[in-house]
């Protein structure tokens, strides 16, 4: 049995076309293996690229160097469509489709022609803390954490193996914050999907993984939750603030 | 018109120049570039057509029209910077229109199969197709840009180039459509159109001149619509690459 998911030695170019330029890379030599349902925590300094490395497991962007793998497979091998189905990105910004909330939740139905599983819709809504919405009102009008909750739903009627989830609580009050942790965490248990969720609330991390992931001066390292949020408090945010700088050329 | 008469019209391009220069517009330059290659445009072109009215050979007319799509495409597509391949996409997309206007107009003996027909209704359909084209690819390219986070959305959910672009394509052929439609509905209230003009003022009795111009403004309507449809069907996937993620604007 192959890996759920691999990165070998992925790099982004940096844009900067300055010759000045401290990295020729936004980052590089990315490696990492996911051989199980796992719950990851992405962490590191805003700019570090959190967002890009989603975006290109997503496909949504093209690495520069390095491969990716599901089940063994490289992305050049399978059809992109196909990629995201079982590789889905909810984005940083949750951007609504036109139509009533809906016509969102029907989205996925309708672009691969399944039925719709409606008892599924309204248990997540009702789990998300949404029931009170009247489905026929017109999603862009929903407020910013409404927005970001449908989204998510949206994404996981979908049902992919590996959800990656882009600060997707960053416009939310605590209790629906808990809400969205509750439902991932027993839809990981139920489903099996591993996801990779970017957040810049430690405590959130520590609650939500079994894994971290820490992007920091273009690299990635891999720790295991228990050992990375057990270190002493201290050491940690000096790590953690530490890598700020690092990235303030 | 004697082209002594003819030359007294430059008064009013000098007019004009010196308006530009009094006011600091900075004009004066496009004017005069401008009057200089209309100009000359239309004088060649007149040589031209009495040679090929005169030489009555359907190669010379399948030579013009295929120089006044070339002209047409070479002109909408420089409003697509970054798209390679537009030109030819565009060249199918008029050319199609073309084919298919004359195929009925001449399938049907609308009008007769002579240089004199052809080549002034050609020039003019390709010319609107040439409008919508450049209107289109215009149009096409904002959307793209302003609908980036809902194009994206819907690629991460396992969307298809098609479905995707669904929205912004149809957006774009309604909106390139617009001054035709506008046009077809104010004809003859607003403006009397060209070749109606041009016709009158030859001596032509105005209600065969109304018939042409009914057949002018049907015809473009038609090949507005197949010109924008068909470029909307050639040309959404070169938003995106091989691997069906969308282009960043260069
Ligand atoms: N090739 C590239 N692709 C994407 N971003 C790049 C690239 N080169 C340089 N950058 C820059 O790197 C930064 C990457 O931003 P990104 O959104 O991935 O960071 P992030 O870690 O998600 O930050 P945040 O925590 O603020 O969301 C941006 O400032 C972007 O302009
Ligand atoms: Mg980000």
């Amino acid at each position: 049995m192959s890996a759920i998911f691999q990165i070998h030695n992925l790099a982004k170019l940096n844009w900067s076309t300055d010759a000045n330029a401290l990295n020729k890379y936004l980052f590089s030599q990315i490696s990492a293996e996911i051989a199980e349902p796992t719950r990851i925590a992405l962490i590191g300094a805003s700019g570090q690229g959190k967002s890009t490395l989603l975006r290109i497991m997503a496909l949504l962007d093209t690495p520069d160097e390095g491969d990716l793998l599901v089940n063994g497979k490289s992305f050049q091998h399978i059809p992109a469509r196909q990629w995201r189905m079982t590789v889905t990105y909810v984005a940083q910004q949750a951007v609504m489709l036109p139509g009533s909330i809906e016509d969102n939740l029907r989205m996925v139905s309708k672009l691969h022609g399944q039925p719709y599983d409606v008892s599924l819709a309204t248990e997540l809504l009702e789990q998300l803390g949404l029931d009170y919405l009247d489905l026929g009102k017109v999603a862009e009008d929903c407020s910013g954490g409404e927005k970001q909750r449908i989204s998510l739903i949206r994404s996981l009627l979908l049902r992919p193996e590996i959800l990656l989830l882009d600060e997707i609580t960053a416009s939310l009050d605590i209790n629906s914050t808990q809400k969205v942790e509750a439902l991932l965490l027993n839809w990981h248990k139920q489903q099996g999907t591993t996801f990779i969720w970017v957040t810049h609330d430690l405590e959130q991390a520590r609650r939500i993984s079994n894994r971290t992931w820490m992007m920091d001066k273009g690299g990635l390292q891999e720790y295991s939750s228990d050992a990375f949020f057990n270190e002493p408090v201290a050491n940690l945010a000096k790590r953690f603030v530490g890598s700020t700088e690092g990235s303030l050329h | 018109m004697t082209l002594t008469a003819l030359s007294f019209t430059l008064l009013f391009v000098m007019g004009t120049m010196m308006v530009s220069i009094w006011q600091k517009l900075g004009l004066e330059k496009d004017i005069a570039i401008g009057t200089v290659r209309s100009a000359v445009q239309l004088l060649v072109v007149g040589y031209v057509l009495q040679f090929i009215f005169n030489a009555d050979h359907i190669l010379y007319i399948i030579l013009i029209i295929l120089f006044m799509i070339a002209v047409a495409s070479w002109n909408a597509a420089k409003r697509g910077k970054g798209l390679p391949g537009l030109f030819w996409r565009i060249a199918l997309a008029i050319s199609a229109s073309e084919l298919l206007m004359m195929g009925i107009l001449l399938g049907l003996h609308i009008i007769q199969a002579t240089p004199q027909y052809i080549i002034p209704i050609s020039g003019m359909t390709i010319g609107s197709a040439m409008i919508v084209s450049g209107l289109f690819i215009n149009h096409i390219k904002q959307e793209v840009q302003s609908n980036k986070g809902e194009i994206e959305t819907l690629l991460s959910l396992g969307a298809t180039a098609q479905q995707a672009m669904q929205k912004v394509r149809a957006s774009s052929v309604k909106f390139s459509m617009i001054p035709t439609i506008d046009g077809m509905k104010t004809v003859g209230l607003v403006q009397l159109p060209g070749m109606m003009t041009g016709m009158i003022i030859a001596g032509a009795d105005p209600i065969i001149a109304v018939r042409y111009q009914i057949l002018i403004v049907f015809s473009f309507t038609a090949s507005a619509a197949i010109t924008s449809m068909l470029l909307s069907v050639l040309i959404y996937r070169l938003f995106f690459t091989a691997g069906l993620q969308l282009k960043h604007p260069q």
